[in-house]
């Protein structure tokens, strides 16, 4: 290990506008290499456009974005060729047989691992003599897997790569994802919106907003940060502006239940300072965890 | 040479426990009931990471926590093992961590209104659930 963190994804000030709204805002992202991130965020975060940024198939507005070391705007094909990508189209030539994809495939990538193809194509009932546009969506997530995978990337990026897929297909690809050689030495990039995935594959949770990094670590230290408590505050409760750290608030049967971030027990005290006689916490799941963060910001149509 | 035992376990996606502390409890748990007993080969990371379709360093870190509070050894490229029993933990902190175990039972049962000899009976039979099972 050198003394120089080696990012495989790097963008400093990073910013995409479309007319009038920025769809990336300054965005300042480093993830390391190795293991598997997962990157959430709300539609409309700044996702798809960071992708294509970063393969160089879109301009920034401003500031920069690097990819495998690589400015993303003057890839080389051997710098692509170091990339797979799988999107959760599965979009491949229909009418071509899976034999010829994979010849092709085979051509252009000089790391072609046969090896890691069979392993993950092993996973579905896919023949070779089949016409691309037969395969069910699972059996095409699995072929795009496989080639992504044998043309020995080092870094992976799958792009809800589960999307309409059924419970054995997901379950599956997920395997494949994880257990097979073929991604050891490969940093994979895995964006979701399914936290009971996100929470079986991730080492590392990136979540985005408006085109802005707002979170990074391990899913777990993540949702150590939000807690959920409920406590009886006569009337209404305090105003929502001054409850510190707050996600959401929702009144039910008379109770208050709050949502709320990088909270202890000093939030109890400025409950009871408010009136509340009981009050009770408890942790709360990476998808509540998740789910409560990014509704905070969410569009909502303003309040009559 | 020992082989590995089966780890029963099983891990809900979900659940405000990490996936981690939820493979670290039911270790513990079962070593401190006979079900693992000491000298007993865990599964490898891959296996058991297989087994509960989760991320292989998920299980590493558990395993890693789990060896540090002196339930697990590894022995060299063997894998890991159960260790042998030992206190895990300083009489004051054992105390400690009781007192505050029967501080939170204490709160949670009052409000349910049964009677203390009730409630008193129900914990020993809880407790005689998971006194050590002697294996077949």
């Amino acid at each position: 290990m050198g003394d120089v963190t080696d990012y495989v994804i790097e963008t400093r000030a990073l910013s995409k506008r479309y007319g009038r709204k920025l769809a990336l805002d300054h965005l300042d992202l480093r993830i390391p290499r190795g293991r598997i991130h997962a990157i959430v965020g709300a539609n409309g975060a700044g996702k798809s456009t960071l992708f294509r940024i970063l393969m160089g198939f879109l301009p920034p507005s401003a500031g920069e974005a690097r990819i495998l070391g690589k400015d993303s705007q003057s890839l080389t094909p051997h710098d692509r060729s170091r990339i797979g990508f799988v999107n959760e189209e599965h979009t491949l030539a229909s009418w071509m047989r899976v034999s010829q994809v994979a010849a092709m495939q085979q051509h252009q990538y000089p790391r072609w691992n046969q090896h890691a193809y069979d392993n993950v194509i092993g996973h579905y009932h896919v023949l070779p003599e089949q016409k691309v546009g037969q395969l069910s969506r699972g059996e095409r997530a699995g072929f795009n897997l496989a080639l992504a995978l044998a043309q020995g990337p080092e870094l992976l990026v799958l792009d809800e790569p589960t999307l309409g897929l059924d419970v054995v297909a997901k379950r599956a690809f997920l395997e494949s994802l994880m257990y097979s050689n073929a991604t050891d030495d490969c940093t994979v990039i895995y964006c979701s919106h399914q936290m009971e995935e996100i929470e079986r594959v991730a080492d590392n949770l990136i979540i985005l907003e408006r085109g802005q990094l707002r979170h990074m670590s391990a899913p777990e230290d993540f949702t150590a940060r939000v807690s959920h408590w409920i406590a009886d505050v006569p009337f209404k409760g305090p105003a929502l502006h001054t409850v510190p750290g707050l996600l959401e608030m929702q009144q039910l049967d008379g109770l208050q239940h709050y949502l709320v971030l990088d909270q202890d027990e000093g939030f109890e005290r400025f409950l009871r300072e408010a009136g509340a006689r009981n009050v009770q916490s408890m942790p709360v799941s990476l998808d509540r965890a998740v789910n409560a963060f990014l509704a905070k910001n969410h569009a909502a149509p303003n309040a009559a | 040479m020992a082989r590995t035992r089966p780890l029963m376990l099983q891990i809900a996606t979900g659940d405000p426990r990490p996936i981690i502390k939820q493979i670290t409890d039911a270790v513990r748990v079962k070593i401190a009931t006979g079900e693992l007993e000491s000298g007993d080969q865990l599964p490898s990371v891959r296996g058991l990471a297989q087994q509960l379709t989760i991320n292989p360093n998920t299980v590493a870190k558990a395993y890693a926590e789990l060896t540090t509070e002196g339930w697990l050894e590894s022995r060299q490229s063997m894998g890991l093992y159960v260790a042998a029993p030992r206190q895990r933990l300083s009489d004051a902190e054992r105390d400690r961590r009781l007192d505050m175990a029967i501080d939170h039972f204490i709160h949670d049962v009052v409000p349910l209104g049964f009677s203390p000899a009730e409630v008193q009976a129900r914990v020993a039979h809880g407790l005689q659930q998971l006194a050590p099972r002697k294996r077949a």
